[in-house]
């Protein structure tokens, strides 16, 4: 495995724990494909929670036009590893 | 039926996110009259005497009958939706913690101060206070979204 592997595998073991809070389900799988479709209670106000929880935890700020043109949590991976770096 | 939208209030003051900043505060005055506290008590269904009579409220240890809590978080409906964001916003969340009771007729303030502002959400969380002759009466917090 390489080092930006390791990394990336350490954004999604951390936003899994993020998930499973955020949306009171510890059956939620986050892979890079996972979108708001996916999870019943993803709504418009908990992705506010989700944002938020996500900023905090990595210790980042993100635009509205940043978090506004995401497609799926794997864009929203990359966005936080280009904030990391 | 589709209700009519109620026009003839006061119309509410219109902010956008890039308004705000942490440190920014606006209050509503106001005192909860008798017929405010009979018509809340039909609308809620909350009968309980300590909200409906002065005498069983001073036998609790209370000087009158004590205003519903509910109708302080009122105020706050009025501060956010009418002043602090306004217009444009929706609540997430509200909590208050009350520490001394509300007196039918007796003036007391609600004041809000923008505590963080979240760009890439609109979410802004205000710190709320309520007090009445300089005392503090709830301290709490709200999350309001502000749409764009």
């Amino acid at each position: 495995m390489t080092t930006t592997d390791t990394d990336t595998d350490d954004v999604y073991a951390q936003l899994t724990g993020i998930f499973h809070d955020v949306f009171d389900d510890e059956s939620i799988v986050v892979t890079p494909q996972l979108t708001a479709d996916d999870v019943d209670e993803w709504d418009s106000l908990s992705h506010i929670r989700l944002v938020l929880a996500i900023e905090k935890k990595f210790g980042l700020k993100f635009s509205a036009a940043e978090v506004g043109r995401l497609k799926n949590v794997g864009e929203f991976v990359a966005l936080i590893r280009s904030k990391l770096k | 039926m589709k209700p009519e939208p109620f026009t003839a209030g006061p119309q509410a003051q219109v902010l956008a996110l890039g308004d705000l900043a942490p440190g920014w505060q606006a209050g509503v005055e106001f005192s909860v009259s008798a017929q405010q506290m009979r018509q809340f008590a039909e609308l809620s269904g909350d009968f309980n005497p300590l909200h409906t009579d002065d005498v069983f409220a001073r036998a609790k240890g209370f000087d009158g009958a004590v205003v519903y809590g509910a109708l302080l978080v009122a105020k706050v409906s009025q501060l956010i939706g009418m002043q602090l964001p306004g217009r444009d916003s929706v609540w997430a969340s509200v909590s208050l913690d009350f520490r001394k009771p509300l007196y039918v007729g007796q003036t007391a303030q609600v004041e809000g101060v923008v505590d963080e502002v979240s760009e890439s959400t609109g979410l802004v969380v205000l710190k709320l206070t309520l007090r009445a002759a300089g005392k503090v009466l709830a301290k709490g917090r709200a999350e309001v979204v502000l749409g764009r």
